[in-house]
């Protein structure tokens, strides 16, 4: 019972963040139709500027948010003018293949300054635990839980109230309306994209404590957040956190009572069976 | 007010709009008529900057706002009520009208334009919270003309507002036409339907397959046999 109990606070608690991650994929999607497979490659770009960060000036994850949002969000917004927006509009996938390649040139460009050994990079809370009757929890994921809800009730709260959330939305619903009504479609897709990549900066941060982190790790992230946003609906912004503590839940759940392998493979297992029953995605209340 | 001087625009460099010229005066309400494929959507959405045209001029008010970008040309007043009424179907009809006057020049004033709207529109006032894609074709065409007066719009060009409506709700669509302009609204209207056009204009504009076969003022063209011939593509 123990074990069930901590391996369900660990899923929550680091499914949480796997939400957070999706919701920047979903609302890149939502936008500009963009499925962007480098998005794990960005999550390892902001883990390795932290650890830069830490070897360079000493500074925990945390405080490396700083420097690593706004860097990682102007990347991104640069990316997206000059990369990804010529090919919108186009075929899908030479946008899925420029996505693919950019998640090279990262990895390897990663490869080259940080050499493939594992690394890691300390913070102070690293090693807290709270102890709450039989559960051990890490501080470090309590810590990414309360942020990554924070994070997904501001965007939410952002799309609904503010003259820029009411944008993404209605380009959204419907392009062509949206540039009658004189918003800038191709500057709301930009500043979305920036957006999402801004918000793997803090997640990266979120899930660096404790973690040994190596170049070729992209990949796992980006699948990580498509099952989620699949789950999720592609858009459904409540689907899309439930999805992730799902993933989070069946990650915990695989390492606990599988063996490695097969614990590896129960995501993806629920991930297919999810998707065999509701293809349509987890939740019906919509709130895009 | 509005100046266009032999336009020229297509798709991918093959021509739709063959040396289009209509003018339309501060306060006039000009109808554009024609048929089905006669080319009326493509000339409102050149007018609003959704295609470059080959060649040819725009003038808005003595300016020339051929290369200016959509948004550009919401913020000097020229809006568009689409076909279709292409309203954000999972967004209240609050947010819909706040999404119209997003622009600009509109943006600091909203919530008394917002006013002005729902007086002219009491229905939308009732149905503030629900989302637009819940409300009915004809309410959906009051919001789509309420969004468009939202962006403070100069010129309000109107796509097709009867298609899909109802006899009645076509009345009295056609009834806010008038009461907008007799507000001193300068309106270019699109229609398939020639009698009612005819009687709400004042002067019209029949396109054929890209060009402008008749013009004058409407009770002149109602007995131009050319009308329709024209208009039934014989």
């Amino acid at each position: 019972m123990t074990e069930f109990l901590q391996a369900m606070a660990q899923g929550l608690l680091i499914g949480s963040t796997y939400g957070l991650l999706a919701l920047g994929m979903g609302l890149v999607y939502g936008v500009s139709g963009v499925v962007n497979f480098s998005h794990g490659d960005f999550i390892s770009l902001g883990m390795f500027l932290c650890l830069a960060l830490y070897s360079a000036l000493a500074l925990d994850p945390y405080v490396s948010l700083i420097v690593t949002v706004p860097v990682m969000t102007i990347a991104g917004g640069l990316v997206y003018w000059y990369l990804i927006r010529p090919m919108v509009g186009h075929q899908f996938l030479m946008v899925v293949q420029l996505t693919l390649g950019l998640s090279l040139v990262l990895q390897n460009g990663i490869l080259m300054v940080f050499g493939g050994q594992p690394a890691r990079t300390p913070s102070v809370v690293e090693s807290k635990l709270w102890i709450l009757g039989d559960v051990v929890v890490r501080v470090p994921h309590v810590i990414a839980f309360v942020i990554s809800f924070a994070m997904a009730i501001g965007l939410y709260i952002m799309l609904r109230s503010t003259d820029f959330g009411r944008s993404i939305r209605a380009v959204h619903q419907n392009a062509h309306a949206a540039a009658l009504m004189g918003v800038d479609v191709g500057r709301v897709q930009t500043l979305t994209f920036a957006l999402g990549i801004g918000i793997l900066a803090i997640a990266a941060a979120l899930l660096l404590p404790g973690t040994p982190i190596q170049p070729s790790q992209g990949l796992r992230y980006t699948v990580i957040t498509l099952i989620v946003v699949a789950l999720g609906g592609m858009t459904n912004f409540v689907g899309i956190m439930l999805g992730g503590l799902i993933i989070g839940l069946s990650e915990a759940y695989g390492t606990i009572y599988l063996s490695d392998t097969m614990g590896m493979l129960l995501p993806y297992g629920i991930f297919v069976l999810i998707m065999l029953f509701r293809p349509q995605g987890l939740t019906w209340s919509s709130a895009r | 007010m509005l100046e266009i001087d032999h336009l020229v625009t297509g798709y991918n460099g093959v021509p739709v709009l063959h040396d289009v010229s209509i003018k339309l005066a501060a306060g006039e309400i000009v109808g554009l008529l024609g048929a089905n494929n006669a080319g009326k959507t493509t000339l409102i959405n050149s007018l609003s900057g959704m295609y470059a045209p080959i060649s040819g001029r725009i003038l808005f008010e003595g300016r020339d706002v051929t290369a200016l970008t959509p948004r550009q040309r919401v913020e000097l007043g020229i809006v568009q009520v689409p076909e279709g009424r292409l309203v954000f179907p999972e967004m209240s009809v609050r947010e819909n009208l706040l999404l119209g006057g997003i622009n600009s020049r509109a943006r600091t004033h909203r919530s008394r334009q917002m006013d002005v709207v729902l007086d002219l529109f009491p229905r939308l006032r009732e149905r503030l919270p629900q989302n637009a894609g819940t409300l009915s074709g004809g309410e959906q065409q009051m919001l789509a003309i309420g969004r468009a007066l939202m962006a403070e719009a100069k010129l309000l060009m109107l796509d097709e507002p009867s298609l899909g409506l109802s006899p009645l709700f076509v009345q009295y669509i056609f009834e806010i036409i008038d009461r907008l302009h007799a507000t001193g609204l300068s309106i270019l209207l699109i229609e398939q339907n020639l009698n009612l056009t005819l009687r709400h204009a004042q002067r019209c504009y029949v396109l054929e397959r890209g060009k402008i076969a008749v013009e004058g003022a409407s009770d002149v063209i109602k007995d131009d046999p050319r009308t329709r011939r024209a208009y039934l593509g014989l």
